[in-house]
């Protein structure tokens, strides 16, 4: 059976912020759902219109998101024990994709050749310094 | 995280001043996590450098736009997005929808993309009010609740207004009774249009505050 979609969760397609599975399954159903497409669409079409939702504004300012140190304290396995079950919640139930990427960075730091990381920054900071000029 | 944190200003002034060394600490700063979120999805090493590099070039683009109020990490993360979708939609993985797509309306773009903004521009000022005014009700409200130690009635209130599941889905994942899920929506709703209604704005802007529990 298909899942039922919260008009949340189609807002949250819409901004690319649904975990990645729900990310899928949505890009997969809308190849021959007519009425899924015509929902998002008119999603779009209230937003071109200014208007806007509660959830979408807390998800877009991440009002209840953990934080980068927070995550770094669960990594790390020092975070008080109360919150622990917040941050697992948060990342495995909510699927938080903005903190999932925090906490696969701050993995990542410390396992990530230096070399290539450098390499990678390079990258970015050379193709992008001429438009800084421009500011 | 509401609001721009003062090293994060410090640091997008500077890069406005044209600081190479600035803009190299953004990017170390931030591209970590903007890869792990792109890479997830396109599961490409390759493809996910592009879409950082983008996000990075489109940062710079929005810059003169960009309102210090905003927290720099959401904004990269929204650009990310941004970015992500259309390369998905380039790459036919993600279909395009059958009218005008508000996905691909951003201030991010050169300024020479063209799109019609009219109804936009023309509510944007309220809406930056009204979202203004509910930003600052949800984070009392909010860090209220992380100062209590109130986990679970803050993961409760997420799964109902940022996944908008329904009071029984919500009470059978976190175990809890359907009534306790009912009272604490009703108590928080309660709250935020109190919260709302100081700031001198109507709460019929948002649909969700007039929900019955």
């Amino acid at each position: 059976m298909q899942p039922t979609l919260t008009r949340a969760e189609l807002e949250a397609y819409l901004d690319e912020a649904l975990p990645q599975e729900l990310m899928a399954t949505i890009e997969q159903r809308l190849r021959d759902d007519v009425e899924l497409a015509r929902t998002l669409a008119t999603i779009n079409g209230r937003r071109d219109a200014g208007l806007h939702s509660l959830g979408e504004i807390w998800r877009r300012h991440r009002l209840s998101c953990p934080g980068r140190e927070l995550l770094g304290s669960y990594l790390l396995g020092v975070l008080d024990e109360s919150a622990v079950g917040f941050v697992q919640f948060h990342l495995e139930v909510s699927g938080c994709r903005t903190c999932l990427a925090n906490l696969d960075d701050l993995r990542a730091r410390r396992t990530d050749e230096p070399v290539a990381v450098d390499n990678r920054r390079k990258k970015y900071f050379q193709s992008s310094a001429g438009q800084l000029r421009k500011r | 995280m509401a609001a721009m944190a003062p090293s994060d200003q410090l640091l997008v002034s500077r890069i406005r001043g044209g600081e190479g060394d600035a803009w190299n600490e953004l990017i170390a700063r931030f591209e970590g996590r903007l890869l792990a979120f792109v890479e997830g999805r396109l599961g490409r090493r390759t493809a996910g450098e592009d879409v950082v590099q983008e996000t990075f070039l489109g940062f710079l683009t929005s810059l003169p736009n960009f309102e210090d109020s905003r927290p720099l990490e959401s904004y990269l993360f929204s650009i990310a997005a941004h970015k992500l979708t259309d390369h998905l939609r380039r790459e036919g993985r993600r279909p395009t929808l059958p009218m005008a797509s508000a996905g691909s309306n951003s201030q991010w773009e050169p300024p020479d993309h063209a799109r019609a903004v009219s109804s936009v521009m023309r509510s944007g000022e309220r809406r930056g009010m009204e979202e203004s005014a509910i930003v600052a009700a949800l984070a009392e409200q909010i860090d209220r609740l992380k100062s209590r130690d109130e986990w679970q009635k803050l993961a409760c209130l997420e799964l109902l207004f940022v996944r908008g599941w329904a009071n029984r889905d919500v009470a059978a994942r976190l175990g809890m009774s359907e009534q306790t899920v009912a009272n604490f929506k009703f108590e928080f709703i309660a709250r935020i249009r109190t919260l709302v209604r100081k700031q001198g704005l109507p709460d019929d802007v948002f649909p969700e505050l007039q929900a019955d529990a």
